[in-house]
């Protein structure tokens, strides 16, 4: 599999915009909340009036991967844009909320996971490769590793990764199911523009100013606090070099090296355990 | 682009409502089985449209297995391993799998019962794929898709990739969905569902009625495996990026993931056989639809034979796709192809041969499978066949 590398990383959280936001003590800062929830951006647009809160974090995680890398958003439209999208838990709440609101024709398209990735490509105009994967951190390495799959193969020109979880809505549900991790439970959207490590310019190899302030969150991702979102914060949290990423889900593993424009090519190798 | 690597399809297996194992699944698509029934398993009577294609019994064998969603996976992976033993290192075999619901009908349950712990575990889409795993011991990756109606042809393209890339050396692919009480209020608040029949292609088309069901292959290298039902040549997926439930009027994206596929394979609208249609029987997909295929076949549109299985089944959803290409493979393997149950009257505006009143006897060696989904979720597969 040829090299990829990432070009921009936008992250927004509970904590607030970018990796800068996140405490270094983390449960010290939660104050005993188990979800530390995330509130998209106001917005003067009246297109995503009906989009749920993990469609409208998802784009604002979309904008803040553009601000990171300098891009315009006609950079990232079109056909030459795949979006591979995870989540473990982001369409919960629009599950709950038709079943328990009695449902309607405007709400029912929005239970499906795939209305978050939909509402992101009709925002930014992305008509490429299209994947929604169900899964926690372990997941995340799969969809970078579809990500790279569809580079190599020549069937994007770059590829747009996105995980976004909330867990508001369903924390009582998410308790009781036992499947999530020790609080708390960071909501989070990160969004990863990879390109193929090979055809970077001089302009993308310049070196990007990280986005990380000062603290990262390594306790949390070990935690996985954030499920899908874990291996992006890494990305965001640790630019620069070749970065491995690592994502645990239910009892698995996952592993992918990445590299970063800055660093120039590196092959995205996968290990299993 | 340049083609790809094939990928292996060694083997198959399915539950549906007109068949509860691939030759009873062959056998209802052949003589025209009616699954669409009225819904007896969770309550109806509110709903505008109480049809559906409905599974009446499953065998006993899964009755270990409380979540639906995982019975119906067991019961297609018991009838694909009985056709194909999974005789690989267990860490080296990948499960991908498509659903539109996963487990939301664990969440319905948790729901009605504010001490209940166990349908809350389940609730999480992924949790059937996981519980597969576990049933059949698998230790490799374990992928759940979910692009709506499109989800079961992405697992399978997601699969070959992971072969591609050597990441395992045999892969479980497909999809599912069960008929729950969720997706029945959703669809019937959308009004998509018909009162009437459901006529893929059909001049009267009116709409979809929804379907449960789960269709699994067995998928290896290219070459690696003994005997093959046929193999995927290339698939391709593409977003719409124009409504969150409509499809693009002018099917942009179904094209684009058209045309990759077909590239991807290193094919071109002269070699392709047959056509296994989405055709959800809406006016709208059906329309967009042929427009798509017309394009895509070029010259030979008219010629080339068309079906769609929705109107015995009914919208399989996370399984459609899945069940479709498996409909191709079998086609080439028996050298006919399935009439489009529920297809009367020809709608002049379409301008494709649509397999009407019986099945075709006609040599298949190469299959184009389409799919749309909800949010602009589009993919296309290209499937080899060949006779038994």
């Amino acid at each position: 599999m040829s090299g990829v590398a990432v070009r921009a990383v936008g992250m927004v959280s509970g904590w607030g915009c970018g990796v800068g936001a996140w405490p270094s003590d983390v449960r010290g800062a939660a104050g005993g909340r188990r979800v530390i929830a995330a509130q998209p951006a106001p917005r003067a647009s009246d297109r995503l009036r009906r989009a749920t809160r993990e469609c409208l974090l998802a784009v604002d995680a979309v904008e803040a991967l553009l601000a990171d890398g300098g891009l315009a958003r006609e950079e990232i439209a079109g056909a030459g844009t795949a979006l591979v999208y995870v989540t473990a838990a982001a369409y919960a709440a629009s599950n709950r909320a038709f079943v328990e609101g009695g449902g309607g024709a405007l709400h029912f398209p929005y239970t499906a996971p795939s209305a978050v990735p939909a509402e992101v490509a009709i925002e930014f105009g992305l008509h490429g490769p299209y994947a929604a994967l169900i899964g926690g951190a372990a997941t995340t390495v799969d969809a970078i590793e579809h990500a790279a799959a569809l580079l190599a193969r020549g069937a994007c020109a770059r590829a747009l990764v996105l995980a976004v979880e909330t867990f508001a809505e369903c924390a009582d549900l998410h308790a009781r199911g036992g499947m999530l991790p020790e609080g708390p439970w960071v909501e989070a959207a990160v969004a990863a523009l990879l390109e193929p490590s090979g055809g970077l310019g001089e302009r993308e190899r310049a070196p990007h100013v990280p986005d990380r302030g000062g603290s990262r969150p390594p306790d949390l991702i070990a935690l996985g606090g954030t499920l899908a979102c874990g291996p992006l914060i890494e990305l965001a949290a640790r630019r620069g070099g070749v970065v491995e990423l690592r994502g645990r889900w239910r009892g698995r593993e996952a592993i992918i090296t990445v590299g970063v424009a800055s660093e120039g090519p590196a092959r995205p190798a996968r290990r299993e355990s | 682009m340049a083609p790809v690597e094939p990928v292996t399809i060694v083997a198959a297996g399915v539950v549906t409502p007109v068949g509860g194992d691939l030759e009873a699944f062959w056998s209802g698509l052949l003589t025209g089985a009616d699954g669409i029934t009225t819904i007896e398993r969770f309550r109806v009577d509110d709903l505008k449209v109480p049809r559906g294609g409905e599974i009446k019994k499953l065998p006993e064998r899964t009755a270990d297995l409380a979540c639906r969603a995982s019975r119906l996976l067991a019961t297609a992976a018991d009838d694909l391993l009985a056709r194909a033993p999974l005789d690989v290192d267990p860490t080296r075999v990948a499960i991908v799998v498509g659903t539109a619901l996963g487990g939301v009908e664990e969440l319905e349950r948790a729901l009605e019962d504010p001490r209940d712990t166990r349908h809350a575990a389940g609730a999480l889409y992924d949790a059937p794929a996981h519980a597969l795993a576990a049933r059949l011991g698998v230790r490799g990756p374990v992928l759940t898709v979910s692009t709506a109606c499109a989800s079961g042809a992405t697992a399978l393209g997601l699969g070959a990739d992971l072969l591609r890339a050597g990441t395992v050396d045999r892969v479980i692919a497909g999809g599912y969905d069960i008929l729950c009480r969720f997706v029945m209020r959703g669809f019937d608040a959308l009004r998509s569902l018909t009162r009437e029949r459901v006529r893929p292609f059909d001049r009267r088309r009116s709409g979809l009625l929804l379907g449960e069901a789960a269709g699994l292959v067995m998928m290896a290298r290219d070459r690696e495996a003994p005997a093959c039902l046929g193999r995927l040549l290339g698939h391709a997926s593409a977003g719409d990026g124009v409504h969150i439930s409509a499809p693009d009027p002018a099917g942009r994206g179904l094209a684009l993931a058209v045309r990759q596929a077909m590239a991807e394979a290193g094919v071109t609208g002269e070699v392709i056989d047959l056509v296994s249609a989405h055709g959800t029987a809406t006016p709208q997909n059906d329309r967009v639809e042929s427009g798509v295929l017309r394009e895509a076949l070029g010259a030979r549109a008219a010629t080339v034979p068309v079906h769609a299985i929705k109107g015995g089944l009914g919208h399989t959803m996370g399984a459609a796709a899945a069940l479709e290409a498996i409909a191709c493979l079998l086609a080439a393997r028996h050298g006919i192809i399935p009439h489009t149950f529920g297809f009367e009257e020809r709608d002049p505006d379409c301008g494709l041969d649509i397999v009407a009143g019986a099945p075709r006897a006609t040599p298949v060696r190469v299959s184009l499978s389409t799919s749309l989904g909800f949010g602009g979720c589009n993919a296309a597969l290209v499937l080899e066949g060949g006779p038994a």
